[in-house]
């Protein structure tokens, strides 16, 4: 296998394992399909350009989530972000929760993700979407472990919070101080 | 560990294997039904962040990144030509070269790479979208091509497009009509490994493009029924 197929059947690889991770991802970030899917092919580009700098396949997908989030801070500086925050959100929001075509539970939910502070949403996405360590998502974000903890605990109080149910007690009695 | 720290590690990262947690989990009912509860929690959490993908994305990515290769191949091999020719061409006339408005076959080629997704459509759309798009124009179409499988109104350079994409048995043709263009006479060209035939109408131009131009007279002919009536 010459080096040139070689490569190209390793980020052929990357492609077909990690776009499907990378484009939830990039949703999340810029709450707009199509722009997820721009990301998504933006990041792919520029990781086939750099794909000599991958030495630890098994850190692949870390790799290409700093290149996507490298490319949709470029992006937020281009477009106005898609997302509230939470202090914005009208009330209009609570009612459409509520509405038949919303009355889904995973799209309750979805409602409550967007709703999240982006400094709270985002360490969440890494830990569940992305099944990153505290280490590892105090590295992409370039936070301490400890500030990660917070985020990751006040998102999901914050979620339960918004989604109500008999949580939302524990969350409150166990809150971080 | 007791239940405070448990019940904060549950709220911090519910899937956590850790010795002593799952000991307090077997040793106190209570934070083992608020366990059960946060799992669930957790279940619903990643089922909602799990948004559908578009159908064909690992497609897309391989078929821009391929795209990308060849023009950049191409675009190695012209280079050289081209400084060569661009500096004769100061040393003949003494003067700046001015820039020309890009040829049809290369704004079109362009277009369709910078729109590369496009060619992974394969499911027909309804007829009325494709009519609206003409419409949003000003231009009236007749019988439609069946099999349509996209449309979109597109900026092609100066001109205004209507962006049609046709599967066919041979590979996808992409069709863009270019409203207030009007070459001279029907072309076929070949650019960036691409076949493409130029039809000139009344109001327009058609472009057909594919690696394959098997089908082009046929598509042509449906194309030249559905726009008799352009206005």
């Amino acid at each position: 296998m010459s080096d040139v197929s070689g490569r190209q059947r390793q980020f052929e690889a990357l492609v077909r394992s990690l776009s499907g991770d990378l484009f939830r991802y990039g949703y999340w970030l810029c709450g707009d399909e199509a722009l997820a899917h721009d990301l998504v092919q933006e990041t792919f580009l520029r990781a086939w350009r750099a794909l000599d700098h991958l030495r630890d396949t098994g850190a692949a997908k870390a790799w290409l989530i700093t290149i996507l989030r490298r490319e949709h801070a470029r992006l937020y500086e281009r477009k106005m972000p898609q997302f509230a925050d939470v202090d914005e959100v009208d009330v209009v929001d609570e009612r459409d929760a509520h509405m038949p075509e919303f009355a889904g539970e995973e799209n309750v939910i979805r409602n409550a993700i967007r709703q999240l502070d982006p400094k709270y949403r985002e360490p969440l996405l890494l830990q569940v979407l992305g099944g990153f360590s505290c280490e590892e998502i105090a590295r992409e974000l370039a936070i301490t472990p400890a500030a990660v903890m917070t985020q990751v605990f006040r998102a999901r109080q914050k979620l339960k919070a918004m989604l109500g149910g008999e949580e939302v007690r524990e969350a409150k009695i166990h809150e971080l101080r | 560990m007791n239940c405070v720290e448990f019940r904060r590690q549950l709220l911090l990262d519910p899937q956590v294997d850790d010795a002593q947690f799952r000991q307090h989990a077997s040793d106190c009912m209570r934070c083992a039904e608020a366990q059960q509860r946060a799992l669930g929690f957790e279940s619903a959490l990643r089922s909602a962040l799990a948004v559908p993908v578009p159908a064909q994305l690992a497609e897309a990515i391989l078929l821009r990144q391929t795209t990308e290769q060849q023009r950049g191949r191409q675009r190695l091999r012209r280079g050289g030509a081209l400084l060569a020719l661009a500096a004769g061409v100061v040393l003949a006339f003494g003067v700046g070269l001015r820039l020309q408005a890009q040829p049809l076959p290369e704004l079109v080629v362009a277009h369709l790479q910078r729109e590369a997704f496009v060619l992974t459509q394969t499911q027909p759309i309804a007829e009325e979208q494709v009519r609206k798009a003409f419409a949003n124009l000003g231009v009236r179409v007749g019988e439609l091509p069946a099999d349509i499988s996209f449309v979109a109104c597109c900026p092609v350079g100066r001109y205004s497009s209507v962006h049609l994409l046709m599967p066919q048995s041979n590979g996808p043709v992409t069709v863009l009509y270019l409203t207030d263009d009007q070459h001279e006479a029907r072309s076929d060209f070949i650019r960036d490994g691409w076949l493409g035939r130029s039809v000139p109408f009344a109001h327009g131009t058609l472009v057909l493009l594919a690696h394959d131009a098997g089908q082009f007279d046929q598509i042509e002919a449906q194309w030249r029924t559905a726009l008799q009536s352009a206005t």
